[in-house]
This record gives C-alpha cells, sequence and structure tokens, in this order.
C-alpha cells in the first residue's frame, strides 16, 4: 500500500494548503478580517490532515462507515461549506438588522439637521 | 391636565399620486391633529408633495418596508412626546373621518391599540378569494396564539397608545405589521380593541402586496407569527 491512497487525496490535501496560504495572505492585505478567516484556516488545515495522513483518514472512514476514503474528504469539505454559509447568513441578517436601525435614525438626524438648517437660515436674514 | 398629543404617522412609499389628497382630507377632518409623513426611500416626488402640504417630512434613503417607516414614525412620536401615534395609509384607503373613532378608545384608556376594522360590522368591503383564504388563515393563526378574535388582522389603520409606541420602536415585525404585530402586541401584555370603520379602494399607486409577495407573505407571516410567541420579547 503506498502512502497516499489515490490521486484525489493529494489534490485535496494541497489545494487545502494553498486555500489556507490564500485566506491567510488576504487577512495580511485586509481583505479579510481575522475573524472571517478563523473559520476557512480550520476547514483547510482539517482537510489537509486528512489528506496528508492516511491512518487517519482510514480509521475515520471505517468508523463513520463512508465507502471511500475521498468520501470522508468530500463529506468534511462540505459540512464545513455549509457551516461557513450559515455562519454568513447569520452575519448577513446581523448586518441587515444594524442597517435597518441605521438608516431610521440617519433619517431622523438627517430631518433635525435640515430643521436647524433652516431655523439659522431665519435668523440670518432676519 | 394638557390634552393629550396626537401624531398621525402616514408611511408613503411612492405615493405622490395620492398623498397630496389623503393629506388635504386629513387636515379637512382633524385640522389640528400633527402629522408626520415618512418617506420610506421613494424615487417619486412623494417627500415633495408631502412639503407643498405642510407637512413634516422623515425620508428613509433607501426602502425599508411599512414596519420601518412606522418605527421612525414611532420613534419621532416617543422623542416628541406624543401621547398616541396613529397609522394612516397614504393611499386613501383609511378614510380620516373614523380618526375621532379610533382614538376614542386608546384616548379614554380602555386599551393600548386600537385597530380600525373592516368586519366588526359589515362594511361592504369584499375581498378577492385569496386574500380571504389569508384572511381566514391568519384570523386563525392570531386567535391561536393570543386567544381572542381579531375580525381584521391585515388591517393598518390603527392607533398605538405611547407605551406601545416605546416598544414598537426597538421590536416590530419587519415587511408586514400585522398578524406577528397583533400576537407581539399581545405577548407584551398590551390590550387590544377593534373600531368599526369602513375602507375604500386605494386611490392610486400599487399595493404593496404584489404578486411575488403573495407567495412569499404567506411562509413569512406564519414564520413570523410563530417566531412572535415563542420568542422572547425584546
Amino acid at each position: 500500500m503506498s502512502y497516499f491512497l489515490s490521486r484525489t487525496q493529494v489534490v485535496v490535501a494541497f489545494g487545502a494548503v494553498l486555500l489556507a496560504l490564500y485566506v491567510l495572505d488576504l487577512v495580511r492585505r485586509r481583505r479579510l478580517s481575522e475573524e472571517y478567516s478563523l473559520l476557512w484556516v480550520i476547514a483547510s488545515v482539517i482537510i489537509a490532515l486528512l489528506g496528508f495522513s492516511t491512518p487517519l483518514l482510514v480509521w475515520i472512514t471505517r468508523v463513520l462507515g463512508f465507502l471511500g476514503e475521498s468520501s470522508t474528504v468530500f463529506a468534511f469539505g462540505l459540512a464545513f461549506a455549509t457551516a461557513m454559509l450559515l455562519y454568513a447568513s447569520i452575519k448577513l441578517s446581523r448586518l441587515g438588522y444594524e442597517n435597518h436601525e441605521l438608516t431610521r435614525e440617519m433619517a431622523l438626524l438627517r430631518h433635525d439637521l435640515e430643521e436647524l438648517r433652516r431655523e439659522r437660515g431665519g435668523e440670518e436674514a432676519r | 391636565m394638557t390634552p393629550p398629543r396626537v401624531l398621525v404617522v402616514i408611511p408613503a412609499h411612492n405615493e405622490q399620486a395620492s398623498l397630496a389628497a389623503t393629506l388635504a382630507e386629513l387636515h379637512r377632518v382633524a385640522p389640528d391633529v400633527d402629522r408626520l409623513v415618512v418617506d420610506d426611500g421613494s424615487q417619486d416626488g412623494t417627500a415633495r408633495v408631502a412639503r407643498a402640504s405642510g407637512v413634516r417630512v422623515v425620508r428613509h434613503p433607501v426602502n425599508l418596508g411599512v414596519g420601518g417607516a412606522l418605527q421612525t414614525g414611532f420613534r419621532w412620536a416617543v422623542e416628541h412626546g406624543y401621547d398616541v401615534g396613529v397609522q394612516l395609509d397614504a393611499d386613501g384607503q383609511h378614510d380620516p373621518a373614523f380618526l375621532p373613532a379610533l382614538l376614542a378608545p386608546v384616548l379614554a384608556g380602555r386599551c393600548d391599540v386600537s385597530i380600525g376594522s373592516r368586519f366588526v360590522e359589515s362594511s361592504g368591503y369584499r375581498a378577492p378569494l385569496n386574500r380571504k383564504i389569508g384572511m381566514w388563515l391568519f384570523q386563525a393563526v392570531v386567535r391561536l396564539a393570543i386567544g381572542r378574535r381579531i375580525t381584521d388582522t391585515t388591517s393598518g389603520f390603527r392607533a398605538y397608545a405611547r407605551p406601545v409606541m416605546e416598544v414598537c420602536q426597538h421590536d416590530f415585525p419587519k415587511d408586514f405589521p400585522d398578524a406577528p404585530l397583533l400576537i407581539l402586541l399581545a405577548r407584551h401584555g398590551f390590550r387590544l380593541e377593534e373600531v368599526p370603520v369602513r375602507m375604500r379602494e386605494r386611490q392610486a399607486g400599487r399595493s404593496f402586496y404584489t404578486l411575488g409577495k403573495q407567495l412569499y407573505y404567506p411562509y413569512k407571516n406564519l414564520l413570523a407569527s410563530l417566531m412572535a410567541l415563542i420568542r422572547r420579547p425584546v
């Protein structure tokens, strides 16, 4: 038995490493906040672990009852993608709520500002 | 004792065609009541029409939906010391002649929210079948949730006492303030009362209930009703 079970495993493992590096680079360039990078880094580390450590992969595959080792890798990837999407939806909802509050607050402030300006304009004209 | 201060809040989204007539009628029927138009991100001349009628306007830079517009009105009312807020549609469906009847139970302290209802007494209102089914459904949902019958759950012609506005400026159903709102209000312990009114056809403009929303509405409203029932009030 070779150290790697399949070519898929190699591709996924190196892909995961590249993804982790890319995520870290995004954080370095301030395109991605540290908060969001965490889940991505964890995901890619786990995928890379599964890809490189064949005994671990074989063991997990047996325990969870998957038919093939590559299925295990993809199952984990899919689980993380789902978690990430749900997390993004939660964040979006929160942003929507905050946006809603800010819009209303801004509308009231703008109204007050215009009213103050009108009052002052009236004073200066006198 | 100073007389109670009443603010009529008029949420308006692209209502330039009907707003002037609505405001003129309101002024004719109730000249001394304060009015506030909340322009909910209109693309047309809604704000201009309102200002031309001499009515105060608060403008949302983007569209938030009726709920958001009302919340802005509530916050304004709370900050400026109003005792009662009335919600009046910009499209002329709500007849301001019923304003005194709507206000009476709130001002008398008999209830916290009064709802202008088309069905307490036969008002000649005939809904299309799909609306009718929806109304039955949400009437049943509300009854199940709060244990009493509200005949007109979708009526947007309501008067709110100050404590209600204080709560609702922070916690309010987003898109359609009807069945979920009634459940929310009941859960906060506010007393609801229905007042018979007659409603008219909208004068101009489009209804909030467009086709896409007709499919989304029942799902969203059922879920929001359930959530209003089981979540902890803010």
